[in-house]
């Protein structure tokens, strides 16, 4: 129903270290954003795109589809960027409106291209990890990490729970749908306020339910699970290491020597 | 630039302008108010992540107190966050045919109050990001901070004031939904203005992206807010000792 959630139990990478994969896609991440070099970004994107695509073995066309996914919000929110309404015209180019000028200067456009290169890379970054890593082993890396243990707990229950909702939810839209509740605009606003409310009063009979269930097989306040354990190769490891020192390096050079 | 180019590059412009136009169109519009992944820079991130610990630490221990006292809502809890998701994540009809999400934050505020709001959007933001690929793992201070933090607050504030002001139940939830959702909206246009203001002043740019996202996110804070009337009477009307169990009616007591 999740289909990245689908994806990522299937892909080749899954048995791989997961604190290998955590460790590549968020250091790299992170010398992204900092570094913000087109260099850097374009080298990003072709990586975990082809590690993504050809060793995790995620179709490339699904894989560009999601690549599409923030598109909106770029195209938005880089508009908005770029384009400036003053009184006087920059030097890219300028269409006068009234007294105004809808215009752009180049310092802005690089800043654009640089922007949605830098965002783009960013994305294909999260990529790696969300196709490559079931959220099990995700949480499993946070608890090594010291993330608060109530946190990690409630993160366990709210991933199985969705899973649990998300088919009431769907059951519940079919019904509706077959008794015509999506007719017209009113209807399917009354419809989905009916869903909503159905789904909490579903969510709330079922918590109590599965905290009962809980109890009766010795809930301590700790839910413990088996995690399955892949030693990490020093080989890739290595690798990780190497990669990342030449992005930053490569980030230097193009930041301060070019 | 010469007179002479003006034509040339109109045309150019309208073209571009069209081409944006249609990409927007067809590409779902969705949670357009996620800042997408590595979209803020490496300060900005930061700052805002920093902006955030106080209240998930009020956050977090208001839970622990909750739970202390109270074992057994932690399932109550957790299946309150996968609700917020999952109704975030269903689309909601809407005039345009474009697809739409509620936040669901505004929802949750009333619901379950502000404070573990914050906890229980930050994880939803979390997997959001992850399985739904809205938002990021960098940008997730600033959206917890907008859509986690700053709208639920508003809207639980709006929410109490309209109850003190003996406001009908259907118009103070309305107006929390809508107003928080406004108010996400702002902040995150404030975000982005604080962090990409190249060439103007942060006003000027507040003003580009407040325009920007206008046309998607002024329909969906007034179908937010009548979807969660609705949501809210049904529950009012099916659910009372639930909502007594998650502490809803605990003025009622």
């Amino acid at each position: 129903m999740i289909v990245i959630d689908k994806l990522c139990y299937q892909s080749k990478l899954r048995y791989e270290n997961a604190g290998e994969k955590f460790a590549f896609a968020v250091l790299t991440l992170l010398i992204c954003v900092v570094s913000r070099s087109i260099a850097v970004a374009g080298i990003v994107l072709a990586v975990t795109g082809t590690l993504t695509v050809a060793k995790g073995g995620v179709p490339v066309l699904r894989y560009l589809k999601f690549l599409t996914i923030p598109l909106a919000f770029l195209f938005l929110s880089t508009a908005a960027i770029l384009f400036h309404i003053s009184r006087t015209p920059m030097d890219l180019f300028a269409i006068p409106l009234g007294g105004w000028y809808l215009t752009t200067s180049m310092s802005s456009l690089h800043y654009a291209v640089q922007l949605i290169l830098t965002a783009l890379s960013a994305v294909s970054c999260l990529y790696f990890l969300s196709f490559t890593t079931p959220m099990t082993d995700i949480l499993e890396v946070l608890r090594r990490l010291h993330c608060p243990k109530l946190l990690i707990e409630l993160m366990l229950l709210i991933y199985r729970f969705i899973f649990v909702l998300l088919d009431t939810a769907s059951a519940i839209t079919t019904s509706q749908h077959c008794r015509l509740g999506n007719r017209d605009y009113k209807t399917a606003l009354k419809s989905f306020g009916l869903l909503g409310s159905a789904l909490m009063l579903r969510a709330v009979t079922r918590s109590n339910r599965l905290y009962t269930a809980m109890e009766a097989r010795c809930y301590d306040d700790t839910i413990r699970v088996l995690s399955e354990n892949h030693p990490p190769k020093k080989s890739v490891i290595a690798a990780i290491v190497l990669f990342d020192s030449a992005l930053i390096a490569l980030a230097i050079w193009s930041k301060y020597l070019i | 630039m010469s007179k002479s180019h003006f034509t040339r590059t109109e045309k150019r412009m309208i073209a571009l302008s069209g081409a944006l136009a249609l990409a927007v169109g067809i590409a779902p519009i969705g949670q357009a108010m996620h800042i997408m992944e590595g979209y803020l820079p490496a300060a900005y991130c930061i700052g805002w992540g920093i902006l955030c610990v106080p209240f998930l630490i009020a956050g977090l221990l208001s839970i622990q107190k909750t739970l202390r006292e109270r074992r057994n809502l932690i399932t109550l809890l957790a299946m309150s966050g996968a609700f917020i998701f999952v109704i975030s994540s269903l689309k909601i009809p809407s005039v345009s045919g474009s697809c739409s999400h509620m936040t669901g934050t505004g929802l949750g505020a009333i619901l379950f109050g502000p404070t573990a709001v914050s906890i229980l959007g930050l994880i939803v933001l979390l997997f959001q990001a992850l399985l739904l690929a809205h938002g990021g793992l960098t940008t997730l201070g600033a959206n917890t901070f907008s859509m986690a933090i700053a709208g639920p607050f508003v809207s639980f504030g709006v929410y109490s004031l309209c109850k003190k002001c003996n406001v009908s139940k259907k118009v103070s939830v309305f107006l929390a939904a809508a107003l928080g959702d406004l108010f996400t909206y702002c902040i995150t246009a404030g975000q982005l203005a604080l962090a990409h203001h190249a060439d103007t002043t942060i006003l000027g740019a507040f003003g580009k992206f407040l325009l920007v996202f206008a046309p998607t996110q002024l329909p969906l804070a007034i179908i937010e807010g009548l979807v969660t009337v609705l949501i809210v009477m049904g529950l009012e009307s099916y659910a009372a000792p639930e909502l007594r169990a998650i502490g809803y009616l605990r003025e009622a007591e």
